[in-house]
């Protein structure tokens, strides 16, 4: 051991960073940009779930307990007719509603409590405040009325889903198409580099080949890798995990496909930013990171700051893993504008990036 | 006449963020001739080969290649060009490499004859990673050649290929010049720019003199074609 040599080694790796701005500001820029996102997304929503109230109970409990949640701060209450309810769920202005029946006070009389709570379904976290801030309400409600048992029977109904319906089946829609396109997405920019490392590609330019047929050619042989990797994904997710799937298995492989094509093309034009392998790597964070926390994956949209929701609605990767979702987890088919806007969006990706990624080629050969 | 020129660079100039990589070179050379582009590292040499493939834009001055101004791409079906580095795909065989050069260019049919001709018909099947530096050359140079271009554009070809190839590669050289290729070749080295039928020397990006290595020698008035190049450079200099 000595210290002169191993001093040598280190002193040569900070040298070499010392150049390397970019590795520099990654380094000591990102975690704060990460990590203040990941702050506001999750202290800076302000929102509470919008919950309806339909109180169609003959006797006084129901207002009771309705003016006991209209005071809770874990939902955002109005009013609502029962009717309106699952409209309103689908259109997505509530994520549960409460009704109070006709015969709610006659039943609490008899020891029993049943309020029907309808929830949307599709997000697992949402139904928890609903359930707790429900509670709240009865626990008050009831005190008024001391020394009697109560037996509190909610009955919830999912709109999507189900009671068995989980953290997986929220996540695992989002993931199958996420897993695709960041997989696909490192593979290519790391091997578009190497063409241009080991100056092969200056070798392309230099023959009959053309730009769009470089990029296409390229987009083609990494599609059917992305698209064998595609189809392994979904069995696996439908077939061992079980994943929750109410939605055809062909239009959820298109989309994953749409996303796997988005992938390499943005691997193709990105790798025109970076000069080594090493700075081609750092494009994963810059990349993958605020679509991983911004695209809906972990926190929905809806429940972001307004800004964030801003941001989130110009990544791409949100339109995709809202349709991924609302294909498994509603059974959305093509017939819906939502998916329609959500295929159009990501279909309109893979043109601008292909296009992209054809002009910025010849820029930089060596 | 330009036509009766396989290859004409008027005038060109480029800088790079201010260097003057190409300072006005003007440089004809005739179909099936081996012309060679001489000077030290940085001289401008490959920055000159690269202009004529069109891979860079002049900034002044323009290349004509067999009849059509640069850039064209369906010119380019014509030529041939081997980097300076070994440009291969080190994951794929001698043979994947040259036939995917051969198939971009419609050329399937020639990869036995530029195995053949490179001597690695033995080691077609070798991934290219595990060959030395002298192997690679020579597939590179099989990959350059593969579709029989009207003209070959060699940046250093012979970087690390031992003597005896040196030797069969310029027996080869000279016979596709015979059968009317035109050959540019870059080198600093002089046993090979002896073989040439005619020689440029390159340096801070101008032409400094040009003619048959005899012609050379005896603008320098030296009988020693190194000695010649090194009191052309220094007069330039001067």
């Amino acid at each position: 051991m000595s210290g002169h040599r191993i001093g040598a080694i280190t002193r040569r790796l900070l040298q070499g960073f010392r150049r390397d701005r970019r590795t520099l500001a990654l380094l000591f820029v990102a975690p704060i940009v990460i990590l203040s996102l990941l702050g506001y997304l999750i202290r800076g929503s302000t929102s509470s779930p919008a919950v309806g109230i339909a109180n169609e109970d003959q006797g006084p409990l129901g207002a009771t307990v309705a003016s006991a949640l209209a005071t809770s701060k874990k939902i955002t209450t109005s009013v609502i007719q029962a009717a309106d309810g699952d409209a309103k769920l689908k259109d997505g202005t509530l994520v549960a509603y409460i009704v109070f029946p006709s015969d709610f006070s006659a039943r609490a009389q008899q020891g029993v409590i049943g309020p029907e709570v309808h929830v949307e379904g599709s997000q697992p976290g949402t139904a928890g405040p609903v359930l707790q801030a429900l509670q709240q309400a009865l626990i008050s409600a009831i005190a008024q009325a001391p020394g009697r048992t109560f037996n509190v029977q909610p009955t919830v109904v999912y709109l999507y889903g189900g009671p068995g319906f989980d953290t997986l089946d929220y996540f695992g829609a989002a993931f199958i198409g996420i897993v695709v396109f960041f997989l696909v997405f490192v593979v290519t920019i790391v091997s578009f580099l190497n063409e241009r490392t080991q100056g092969t590609l200056e070798r392309l330019m230099a023959s009959p080949l053309r730009r769009g047929e470089i990029v296409i050619g390229y987009m083609l042989g990494f599609t059917v890798l992305a698209l064998v990797q595609s189809a392994e994904v979904l069995v696996f997710a439908l077939a061992v995990l079980k994943v929750h799937n109410a939605g055809n298995v062909a239009l959820i492989f298109g989309i994953e496909a749409l996303m796997a094509i988005a992938a390499v093309n943005l691997g193709i034009f990105l790798s025109m930013f970076a000069r080594t392998e090493f700075q081609a790597v750092q494009f994963i964070p810059l990349v993958v990171v605020p679509q991983l926390l911004l695209s809906g994956i972990l926190f929905p949209v809806s429940t972001e700051p307004k800004p964030l929701q801003l941001l989130s609605n110009v990544l791409p990767l949100t339109y995709a893993v809202n349709g991924l979702r609302d294909v498994m987890v509603k059974g959305a088919d093509l017939t819906w504008g939502s998916l329609q806007l959500d295929v159009g969006v990501v279909l309109g990706f893979v043109i601008l990036v292909l296009l992209a990624g054809a002009t910025t080629l010849r820029r930089r050969i060596a | 006449m330009s036509e009766s020129f396989a290859v004409d660079v008027e005038n060109v100039s480029k800088s790079f963020g201010g260097v003057k990589a190409l300072d006005g070179v003007t440089l004809r050379v005739k179909q099936g001739e081996i012309y060679g582009l001489l000077g030290p590292n940085g001289a401008g040499k490959t920055t000159l080969i690269r202009a004529i493939v069109g891979l860079i834009a002049p900034s002044g001055g323009t290349v004509t290649v067999l009849g059509k101004r640069i850039p064209n791409v369906d010119v380019l079906r014509q030529i041939g060009y081997m980097t300076q580095q070994a440009a291969l795909y080190p994951g794929l065989s001698v043979e994947e490499n040259v036939l995917f050069f051969a198939a971009i260019n419609g050329a399937e049919g020639g990869v036995d004859d530029a195995l053949k001709l490179v001597e690695l018909d033995q080691r077609r099947k070798s991934v290219v990673a595990t060959l030395s530096g002298g192997m690679r050359q020579r597939c590179s140079l099989a990959c350059a050649l593969v579709h029989k271009p009207q003209l070959l554009l060699l940046d250093e070809p012979t970087v690390g290929v031992d003597p005896q190839l040196r030797v069969q590669f310029w027996e080869e050289f000279r016979r596709m010049a015979a059968a009317g290729t035109t050959i540019i070749v870059s080198s600093h080295v002089m046993d090979e720019a002896e073989r040439c039928q005619r020689l440029g020397l390159v340096q801070y990006g101008k032409l400094l003199a040009e003619g048959s290595p005899d012609e050379v020698r005896a603008q320098a008035g030296t009988p020693n074609l190194e000695e010649a190049f090194l009191r052309l450079a220094g007069r330039a200099e001067s």
